[in-house]
Formats: structure tokens, sequence, C-alpha cells
């Protein structure tokens, strides 16, 4: 099985996915999925979220069986179930690179890679023989770390290599690497690059997921594009034109009548001017006025975070100012910024936001326990009564307001969430992914509060990885793209596909 | 997941469920616990001894109070017995200083305590010290400063009509069980209906989201070490009354292993985010009334600790399994 294989059409193909079928609770992840790859192809995987690349790579993987169809690698069919599957797969030579790292910070690159495989001699661990097997790997990947060294000492780029090195190891013939530049700088790339064209020369196949068409370009050959679980097209990236691929990924079946119809803004509220933040944001500018949604677009990674974090003072900038109501704010802290009428919603609902023990009342009234008090005493009527007013406005279904907010649906909570600076008074409110794992009917439940809120004189900032809801919540969309504002659209003129080609196109298009 | 129908409107009462149940399961244990030393022990359900029960109760059950809102934030205190000890040696110490006013004492002693106590929560606020860390040198240092200052020698209060008083029974009672009993309101009310205490909850429940909600963990943080410090110094101050002498050698008592077994007994989670002052009240019941009957009961006194060390562990596993049954029936329901 180890003979050497150059490019070629005719081989056996590493990766062959027939008719594949996917459904989780009678969602259809994959539908009839047919995907290829050959030996030493590097394979760009597009598609907007949910699309299923995930779950195409979950098959590929042995996460996951198929409902239907087959999974062949290397000419052979994955059947075993369970733990087995993936197994079967990494013996037959799969290695995924997660997003997520998944190394021991406190341990050397050479336990790391070995990670509970660890050479023994004399029941003891064998460091010289560690140590000299990674040494080959990394160079291997034209690295020079030392193996000893502490995860804990690497930059980001040096741990994405490190993995990319550990996968590397036993000679595999596929290398999936998903979004493995999101957390890089621009400079780093290029290291990670090296190392994908270290991996395509050595014969393996690679499969790159990414949004980042200047990258794609640059590394792969070519590049499948998903829509709703069906792969639409597998193209040479040479000969296709982003405009077409963005076409492909989006589709055009969206409805336009929902569409925000631009109204006469207010004051204007918030002015950011020159904000930098190495090495994420550079030269970041633009006012919010009263009563307006203002939507920020950009793929992972690009600073919208970090973004909204500088304004919420819970991170300083390295230069510029930060003006509310005329104001310079620059400096105040995140509890000042509080008292100034500023909200925030975290990007992570569970991590960040929510106490899921405790009701949907405390969870609501956390933001501004004093309205619910007398004399330093909280009123349970007053609670009550204010969570039934923050339940009905944000057309939240739950049984009762002293429910635990974990046991509600993710849509639910995300309004409670929202909800709770609502009831604070909120003037300012900072949406980091609102719509992030929350159901359809939700989502536009929650377009309809943002837009309501907007109504009522609240200004917004949206942040959103989907670029199909930008259009129908804001006013005024930014699309920032390696650290800067590339981009700006107004409504009625926001249209998904400049949004998109905006997005991921590279500055060299 | 789709959300219930109003018709099941009982369902979401679960989280009180398993409080409740962990009460009740407790009131069981005390129920039984009786049963066994009514009838295996001698002289178990005298009037006197109950009351010694009561005293053995408060003698760490005062402490427990902030120890159990300490854990509901997700932090521990293993400080306690060294942090009385020495206290109460400063207390002897202070009423022996000649020209100092009674009064001045006491507050000295309860200064005293909230300043020591409020340590390792500022290295925990501000420096990430975790908390186990920071209150295990406080325990180290305080049991060593209590022994050097008095040579592990008692130090001899002056008499004292009002220390006899506090050491002594009001209708029986002990006033240091009144004392527990009156901080149990206290503490309940806290935790329940002021913002002060509800943070806590957040705090344990998630810490970031906290944060994120504009609650002041830091200040919430050290406050909680200072109250269990001033609560520490009321301890000392009874103790000392009790016994008409400042004690260094409580130090070696093992009173902060008996404060944090009642508060885990009680069902407060040591993740944090859940417990109850009630819970721990019924825990401390637990705790001194098996070290009462199996004192009455005659069990050889090197047997005593590992009787107690089984039933904590056991209770808090049927905690914890208790705990899983109700998320594993919250995932049906929902």
């Amino acid at each position: 099985m180890n003979s050497a294989a150059p490019v070629s059409r005719s081989a056996t193909p590493i990766a062959q996915v027939t008719g594949a079928v996917k459904r989780y609770a009678g969602v259809l992840a994959l539908d009839h999925v047919d995907f290829v790859v050959q030996p030493g192809e590097v394979r760009a995987l597009l598609g907007k979220n949910g699309a299923g690349k995930s779950t195409l790579i979950r098959m590929l993987t042995g996460a996951e069986a198929p409902d239907e169809g087959t999974v062949r690698l290397a000419g052979q069919e994955l059947e075993q179930a369970g733990e087995n599957r993936t197994r079967q797969s990494a013996a037959l030579g799969v290695r995924p690179v997660y997003q997520e790292l998944s190394l021991v910070r406190d341990m050397s690159i050479a336990e790391n890679m070995f990670l509970g495989v660890w050479p023994r001699r004399l029941g003891m661990l064998d460091h010289q023989e560690m140590n000299r097997r990674s040494a080959e790997a990394l160079a291997n990947l034209g690295l020079q770390i030392d193996p000893s060294a502490m995860i804990d000492s690497l930059s980001p780029a040096e741990r994405q290599l490190v993995e990319i090195a550990r996968a590397m190891m036993g000679d595999p013939k596929l290398v999936i690497l998903d979004e493995p530049t999101s957390s890089l700088a621009a400079a780093e790339v290029e290291q990670v690059f090296a190392a994908v064209r270290r991996v395509k020369q050595r014969g393996a196949a690679l499969i790159y997921v990414s949004h980042r068409m200047k990258e794609i370009r640059e590394i792969a050959d070519t590049a499948t594009i998903m829509r709703d679980g069906k792969a639409v097209s597998t193209l040479d990236i040479r000969a296709a034109d982003t405009r077409e691929i963005v076409r492909m990924m989006l589709g055009h079946d969206e409805k336009r009548d929902e569409m925000v119809v631009p109204h006469a803004s207010g004051r204007t509220l918030l002015s950011v001017r020159n904000i930098a933040y190495a090495p994420k944001l550079e030269d970041i500018g633009f006012d919010l006025a009263q009563g307006e949604v203002l939507g920020i677009a950009g793929l992972l990674g690009s600073g919208r975070t970090e973004l909204l974090r500088i304004i919420a003072g819970l991170e300083s900038a390295d230069a510029g100012a930060i003006m509310l109501d005329g104001e310079d704010v620059t400096k105040e802290s995140w509890s000042g910024m509080l008292k100034r009428g500023l909200g925030m919603t975290p990007e992570s609902r569970k991590d960040d936001g929510i106490v899921p023990l405790l009701g949907i009342d405390e969870n609501t009234v956390i933001t501004d326990t004093g309205s619910v008090a007398s004399y330093g005493i909280l009123s349970a009527s007053k609670i009550a009564a204010a969570t039934r007013d923050i339940i009905q406005r944000m057309s939240v279904k739950a049984p009762t307001t002293a429910t635990p907010i974990g046991t509600l649906s993710g849509g639910n909570q995300q309004k409670i969430v929202i909800g709770r600076w609502v009831y604070a008074g909120s003037r300012l409110l900072l949406l980091d992914e609102p719509t992030r794992g929350v159901d359809v009917e939700a989502k536009s439940q929650i377009y309809a509060i943002i837009r309501k809120l907007a109504a009522d004189g609240k200004s917004i900032i949206f942040v959103s990885s989907e670029i199909e809801e930008l259009p129908k919540v804001c006013d005024r969309v930014l699309v920032l793209r390696d650290g800067r504002i590339v981009e700006t659209f107004a409504a009625p003129n926001i249209d998904t596909d400049e949004l998109m080609t905006a997005s991921i196109a590279g500055s060299s298009h | 997941m789709v959300q219930a129908t109003p018709s099941t409107q009982r369902k979401p009462q679960r989280r009180l469920d398993f409080q409740r149940m962990n009460e009740i399961g407790l009131l069981v244990v005390i129920a039984l616990l009786y049963l066994t030393f009514y009838f295996y022990a001698n002289n178990f359900l005298t009037f006197r001894n109950q009351v010694s029960i009561l005293r053995d109760a408060a003698a760490f059950g005062i402490a427990a109070w902030g120890a159990t809102l300490i854990i509901i934030a997700g932090e521990i205190d293993i400080s306690v017995g060294p942090m009385v000890a020495f206290l109460s040696v400063c207390f002897a110490f202070l009423l022996k200083t000649e020209d100092m006013p009674m009064a001045m004492a006491f507050i000295l002693t309860a200064v005293f305590g909230c300043a020591l106590g409020a340590i390792p929560g500022i290295l925990r606020a501000w420096y990430d010290v975790p908390s186990f860390i920071g209150t295990l040198g406080l325990w180290s240092a305080l049991g060593g400063m209590a022994l050097y200052l008095t040579d592990s020698v008692p130090v001899t209060i002056p008499p004292n009509d009002f220390l006899d008083w506090l050491g002594g029974e009001l209708f029986g009672i002990p006033i240091s069980a009144i004392v527990m009993f009156i901080l149990f309101g206290i503490f309940v009310f806290i935790s329940r209906k002021t913002a002060f205490g509800r943070s806590i909850f957040a705090i344990g429940g998630n810490a970031s989201a906290a944060h994120l909600s504009g609650i002041k963990v830091k200040n919430i943080r050290v406050a909680l070490f200072a109250i269990a410090g001033v609560l520490a110094a009321i301890t000392a101050i009874l103790l000392t009354a009790r016994n008409g002498v400042g004690d260094a050698s409580v130090s070696r008592s093992g009173l902060e292993f008996s404060v944090i077994s009642a508060v885990v007994v009680g069902g407060t989670a040591l993740s944090g985010g859940r417990g109850s002052i009630l819970g721990t009240l019924l825990g401390i019941f637990v705790i001194s009334l098996i070290g009462n009957g199996l004192v009455l009961m005659g069990i050889n006194s090197y047997l005593q600790p590992v009787v107690s060390g089984v039933i904590i562990v056991a209770a808090v596993l049927l905690n914890i399994l208790a705990s899983r049954y109700g998320a594993r029936r919250n995932i049906k329901g929902a």
C-alpha cells in the first residue's frame, strides 16, 4: 500500500464518498453527497455555516456513519461502527486537524506529538526516542523548533504547525485542516502554507476548510462548494470566479421583501476613530447613530469580537479614540460603560451568557438588581413583574418566570440574554452572534426584536457570520477583512453576494 | 428543543425539587440518627445532652454560614480552625490589656477577623490565587502564630460578668446556639433576598456571565471571605467566653473539616452555583449528632473520625447520584 503516489487521476482515490445521506433529528445534513479526493490533491471545502461541511468531514474521519451511501478510503470501505470506525479511518490514513487546538499546554512538543502512545523503554518513557522522532517530523515540514520546548512557549501559528506535524506522523494519506488560519495573523499564515505544500509534496491529499478566497487560491487545486447539505459543485480553483463561487455558496432562493427600509437616522451616539489593536485590527473608524442597526460582517478571526470588546472597555486598544455622546470614553472601564448605557451579549451564550441553574427571572434582572429592590431587599413581585415584561417583549416561550434558564431552548435563552439589557435600559447594544445555535423561527423573532429596539431609539451593533441575516436587520453593514474595514453597504443596497465577496476575497482580487 | 406547553407548568420546579429532596433526605437521616442513638446510646435523649448537641453545633455552625456562601460562589475556605484559635487568643489578650473598654475588645477582634479573612479574598479576586492556596497559607500561619503568641498555654481572661453570660444559657438554651440561629435567619435572608446573595449564586453558576452582566465579581469575592473572617471572630469570642481562656489549641481541632463537611452534606455543590443555608443547618445537625452519639455509644475515640468520614462521603455520593438522576429526568422531560 505504500507505493509512491504521484498526482494521477487514474490512481485509486484516497477518499470516495458515494451517495451519502445523513439526518440529524429529521434535518437533512447531507443530501446524497458524492465526494472524491485524489492523492496529492489539495481540495478546498467551501460553504456557509450549516451547509454540511463538518458533517462531510465527520463521515471521512469515521466519527459518524452515513444513513445511506458509502465511504471508501484508499479503496477500502469503512464498515465498522462506533469508536472502531474512527480507528479504522485513522488506520487508513485520515488525520483531522481541528480548529480548536488539542494540545496539552504544559507538556513538551514531543510529548504532545506522541500523546497517549509515548515510546517506552524498560517501562519508562523514552524521551530521546520521542525527541528524535518529533524533530524528524518537524523537520519534514521545514520547522526548526526544539521538540522539548513547552507548548506554552509557542506562538499560535507554531502550535498550529505542531498540530499539522503531529497529523503528518505515521504517513497519513489524507489530512483535513479545519480553518487552520482563522486565529493567525497574515505573516503566520505563510508558515502554515509552507507546511501544507510539504504535505502535498509527500503525496498526501489535503482537505482545506476555509473561507478566505485569497488563501484558497494560493493553496488549493480544486474546490467543492456545499449548500444545504449538497455538494453543489466541484471545480478547478484557477478557472473559477469568486463571484461565481459566492453565488453557489448562497444560492438564490432568498426572499427580497424582508429587507430593511432605511429611515432617517438620529444624532450620532457612538464614534469610533482610528482604532488599532495589533495584530487583529487597524485603523477602524465608524459612526453609529441613535436608532441605527450597524452590522459587522467578517470571517472568523477577522477581529469582530475584539472590536466589540474594545468598545465595551473589556480590552484597551493600542491607538484610536471612542466617543459616546460626544464624550471621550476610550479609557472607560467595563463597569463605567455599563453605567453609560452599554449592553453586550457575548458570542458564546453557554460560556459567558447564561447562569444555567438560575431562573429566567434572575438571569434577567442580573443587570440591574437595584430596580427590583426596595431598601436593598429584593422584591419577589417586582422581579416577577419585570421578568414577565421582558418575557412578553422578547416573545420568550417559558412556563414560569422562575424556570431555570438552562432548560430553555437556545433561542429563548438568547432572547433573555438580549432582554436583560433591555430591562437595564441600555441605549447601546453590542450583539455578538446573537443567532448562533438558534432555530429558524427564533432567528426571525430575534430580527424583529432588534428592529423594534432600533425603532425605540436604541443603537445596535450586530455581528454575524451569517451573511444572509445582515440585510434583514441592518441599516448599514461594515465588512471587516484582515483587520480593516474594506467596504460599507447601506440599506436598501445590502446585497448578500457582495457582502460575501467582500468578506472572503483577497486584497489581490 | 421545543418548549413545554402551559399544561406542564409544574415541571420547572425541578431545581427546587433537588434541593428539597436533599433536605427531606437529611431530615430522614437526622430522624434515623435520633432513633439509633435513642436505642443504643445512654442518656442521649436527655435535655442536658440535647443542649450539649446544640452547643457543639454552634461551635462550628456559625462559621458554616459564611463557608456555605463561599462554596456556592465556587471557592473554598480551609482556614477556619486556626483563624478561630488566633482570634480567640487576640480577644483574650485584648481583654487583658489595661484601659481597654470591653466593647473595644469585641470590635477589634471582629476587625482583625474581617481583615485577615479578606486576605485570601483579595488574593483570589485580584491575583487569581486559588482560594484553597490562600486559605491554606492562612491556616498554617495563623495556627503557628496562635501557638507562638501563647507558647501553647491558654490565656486566662479577667473575670467578666458579660462574658460569663455569653458563655452560659438563656432559658436553658446556650447563648452561642441562639447566636447561631439568629445568624441563620440573617444569612437565609442575605442568600435569598439581597442582590449580594443572588450575585453569589450567579458567580458560582457562571462567573464569566456574571461579570459580563455587570456584577462586581471581585468585590463580592473579597466580601465573602471578609464575612467568613467576622464569623470566625464571633465563634472565637463565644468560645473564649465559654472556656474562660484564649485557646490556641483550637487550631488543631479540625474545625474547618466540620464546617466543610456540614456544608457539603447540606447539599451545597463544591463546584459552586448550587446550595442553601437551610441545607447547611441540617448538615450541621447531622455532623454534631454523629459526633455526640458516637461518644455516648462509647465507640473508640480513634474510630469516631473513621465513622464520620464514611458517613460524609456517603452523603455526598448520594447527593451526586440524586443530581444525576435529576439531570436525566430533566432531559427526558424537557
